[in-house]
């Protein structure tokens, strides 16, 4: 396989790590977030550290995840104090703050950004075999936590948060978790991403990147893991594929939630369902 | 650091300027919102299209002034589109569906602008308003900014007038802020929210034309971040507000004004909006002047 | 009689409003106990107040012999009260049985971090059943609550409350907006679960079925209880036949 084949796996790797990260938030736990860039880009930054500062690749990972975690803990407690609205806004200044205030940090790069990050040792070929192995886990993982009591709990916050508690779910510290465990899963994207790339920039980690994920969680299917994996592969390859799409990425991103919200506010997942449904009654 | 003090008041100034423009955009957002409970996102865009109508019409005409108006005439027609095309259908929706369609049209309409206008936006032809320097009270002022002034504060006030003053603005203002009295006021609903989006849309226009003047320049994303601070003004107001809405306006533009030479070297002008977003909300949940709980 | 619910000088104020004055009442074990009192009166805040959702200006909320005034809802909730809600509030999202056993899971939901080792359904599922039948749900196991007619509702809260094991229930008009048979149905239902021994409070309006089933009545008017024993004795007491008169009267003028 060509590199460039290598390097679009990796990308696929990693957008599925976050769109499936950000459906555990959103889609199970029922929190909006619009900030999800910010936490990769913390996991970027936290490993690219680690990595020019001379640490292993594990510990370069780790620390990318935790990073981002403990942010989106921190972040998590917004959502516990703010009403479903306020949260959406203020995780957009997440966004926003994250990038203004990475230009500005010299020990960060400012602008210029982190270069020259050692290699991982694995080669490109290496590397998208660990990503796609850490998406696969990711998946894995989302599957299990749906199944999970944990998922069917967050199912119930999502739902009602109040009633959630009238059956002694305590839906705060559900919220923090889901924020938590999200936003790690995020940060260890961006240690992968690091390692890709070994050159990072703060606008790579833009409000628009945020927007994008959840532009394939909402056309995938909020809450639908397998449908969030698809729309992933789908938003990720098309403008590759279709060079033209490329210059009219946007619009058709913007164009595809407009009409999705719109027509099928269930995205691919709920498409498919009452396909089947249909067929099955066929 | 300057010790002059018509600094501190070129500062102020300025503030209040941004803040007056901040708040043309989000009186649109909170009209909605009171409403619908829709974060409107989408009217950024229609704040660029505002712009770029009036660049595009002046420039074919020669006429300023012809421009603006054109502009806030075809804006206060696409505002009640969108609530029509795009809205009305999503309302048996929780909120952040039309949230989310939203941004989609956001997205959309930008992108739109880029592939018609070019990257680089356009510019006047003939525009020598920002270049005319004034001396007022020894604060140096352009055209554009007195007109953002004079503009800002005409609308405003008119605004203010209309809904403490007569019947019809009375009940509007009060269907704003609970949607079920409108019927009890005798008020058609479905009316009131065309007329929100109208004149929101209206208004979102005039300081998407102001800006254009001031800069010079229209600019295909010229509505993605100030989009962002005006949500972040209305949860600042406490979503709903019309006065709270005004006065995170102009605290918003104090706070970016002074807080850009204070502390510009650490955080970048567009991150210190949300910086004193997230500040204030984690001190008081229910926004800078909201009471609800 | 040991008392599982008591509250003790419960007083709160909402701007200038005294909303609750110095309630003190308290429930013993296997009591039904009718709530009532006219519109306005402060029933809801005093469930707000057991619940958690308030904080009261001043007094005490136990359960069971234990201070939980300072527990958020969940805490409590856990401690043994359940409490069924006005406007139903179903998960949408889950059929009629997921909704009774994500509650019958409650000790392994109580804490997230036990909640993400556990994924076997079969033991909650079954004793999720088994309650469904009890309060005139069998057979309605695998429907999506979207579909489900407001008495079927207003029956699964009651499920719902019943699958966290609690030692008392507060029920918060669970007949509201039920037909004259549903009503008489769920009442029976709830009087058959008190017989088991489960300590029942029952915030109503509808005064026969009230009256049919309590043992004891409190009323609750302008934020203060104004009688509390037995409910032959309670409406024959004057105070109460004014609160309840005089409001008959507002709405006559109204």
């Amino acid at each position: 396989m060509s590199l460039y084949t290598y390097s679009l796996l990796s990308i696929v790797g990693i957008n599925i790590m976050l769109a499936v990260s950000l459906n555990m938030i959103t889609g199970f736990c029922g929190q909006f977030s619009l900030g999800h860039g910010a936490f990769y880009g913390a996991g970027a930054y936290a490993a690219a550290l680690c990595a020019v500062a001379g640490y292993p690749v594990p510990v370069a990972l780790i620390a990318g995840a935790v990073v981002a975690g403990i942010l989106g803990f921190v972040v998590g407690f917004a959502s516990v104090r703010l009403r479903e609205d306020f949260l959406a806004v203020t995780t957009i200044g997440v966004s926003f703050l994250f990038v203004g205030f990475v230009r500005k940090q010299h020990w960060l790069g400012a602008e210029m950004g982190i270069s020259k990050i050692p290699g991982s040792g694995l080669g490109a070929e290496g590397n998208a075999v660990m990503i796609l192995l850490f998406a696969a886990a990711t998946i894995a993982f989302s599957l299990y936590l749906n199944r999970s009591w944990l998922g069917f709990a967050f199912r119930a916050v999502g739902d009602d948060e109040q009633a959630a508690r009238t059956v002694a779910i305590p839906a705060s510290s559900y919220k923090l978790l889901a924020f938590a465990l999200g936003t790690a899963i995020a940060g260890l994207a961006g240690g992968l991403y690091t390692y890709f790339t070994q050159f990072i920039v703060p606008d790579s980690f833009g409000f628009i990147l945020s927007v994008t994920l959840m532009a394939m969680v909402v056309i995938g299917g909020t809450g639908s893991t397998w449908g969030v994996v698809a729309a992933t592969i789908i938003l990720t390859l098309l403008p590759e594929v279709f060079r033209f799409i490329n210059d009219y990425r946007l619009l058709i991103f913007g164009g595809l939630l407009v009409l999705v919200t719109r027509f099928a506010p269930g995205g691919l997942a709920g498409i498919v369902n009452s396909l089947t449904r249909r067929l099955r009654r066929a | 650091m300057d010790p002059d003090p018509v600094y501190y008041v070129d500062l102020t100034l300025n503030g209040l300027i941004f803040g007056a423009m901040y708040a043309l955009m989000a009186i649109g957002l909170t009209l909605v919102y009171g409403l619908l409970r829709i974060l409107h996102i989408a009217h950024a865009a229609v704040y660029a299209f505002g712009a770029f109508i009036t660049v595009i019409v002046a420039n074919a005409t020669g006429s300023i002034a012809l421009g603006i108006v054109v502009a806030i005439v075809a804006s206060a027609l696409l505002g009640p589109a969108i609530y029509r095309l795009l809205y009305e259908p999503l309302l048996k929706h929780p909120p952040y569906v039309a949230m989310i369609a939203s941004m989609g049209l956001l997205i959309f309409m930008e992108d739109g602008f880029r592939i018609l206008f070019g990257e680089q936006g356009l510019t006047f032809t003939r525009n020598p308003y920002p270049t005319e320097i004034h001396q007022l009270f020894g604060v140096t002022i352009n055209t554009v900014q007195i007109a953002m002034i004079v503009l800002s504060v005409v609308c405003l006030t008119a605004l203010a007038l209309f809904t403490t003053r007569t019947r019809v603005g009375v009940a509007w203002r009060a269907t704003v802020s609970n949607p079920t009295i409108a019927t009890s006021f005798g008020v058609d609903a479905i009316k009131v929210r065309y007329l929100n989006f109208m004149i929101g849309s209206a208004l979102a226009a005039l300081a998407g034309a102001l800006i254009a003047l001031l800069n010079n320049f229209v600019e295909p994303s010229m509505g993605f971040v100030v989009s962002y601070k005006a949500l972040a003004i209305i949860v600042l107001g406490g979503l709903g507000s019309m006065r709270g809405t005004l006065i995170a306006s102009l605290a918003l533009g104090l706070v970016e004004s002074f807080g850009t030479i204070l502390v510009g070297s650490y955080l970048d002008r567009d991150a210190l909006a949300f910086l004193f977003l997230i500040i204030v909300l984690m001190v008081r949940p229910q926004g800078l002047t909201g009471a609800r709980a | 009689m040991t008392n599982v619910l008591q509250v003790e000088s419960v007083s709160i104020r909402f701007g200038g409003v005294q909303a609750l004055t110095d309630v003190n009442f308290s429930v013993g074990k296997g009591e039904i106990v009718g709530l009532i009192g006219p519109n306005g009166a402060g029933k809801t805040t005093l469930l707000r107040i057991i619940a958690g959702v308030l904080a009261p200006d001043t007094g005490r909320v136990m359960l069971d012999g234990q201070n939980v005034t300072r527990l958020p809802t969940a805490a409590r909730i856990a401690k043994g009260l359940a409490i069924t809600h006005q406007i139903v509030r179903p998960f949408r999202s889950m059929t009629v049985l997921e909704n009774t056993a994500l509650a019958a899971g409650h000790k392994i939901t109580a804490n997230p971090l036990t909640a993400i080792f556990h994924w076997r359904r079969a033991a909650e599922n079954s004793r999720a059943a088994a309650i469904l039948a009890k309060v005139g749900l069998g057979g309605m196991e695998d429907r999506a609550v979207s579909a489900l007619p407001l008495g079927h509702l207003k029956r699964l809260e009651v499920a719902r409350a019943l699958a966290v094991d609690p030692s008392v229930i507060i029920l918060d008009e669970p007949l509201a907006g039920l037909n004259h048979r549903e009503a008489e149905q769920q009442a029976d239902t709830l009087a058959a679960l008190n017989a088991e021994g489960l300590t029942t409070v029952l915030i109503e309006h509808n005064l026969r079925e009230v009256m049919r089933v309590c043992k004891r009545l409190l009323v609750l008017d302008g934020g203060r209880i104004i009688a509390d024993g037995a409910p032959a004795e309670v409406m024959a007491d004057k105070a109460v036949r004014e609160a309840y008169i005089g409001k008959a009267d507002d709405h006559a003028a109204a």
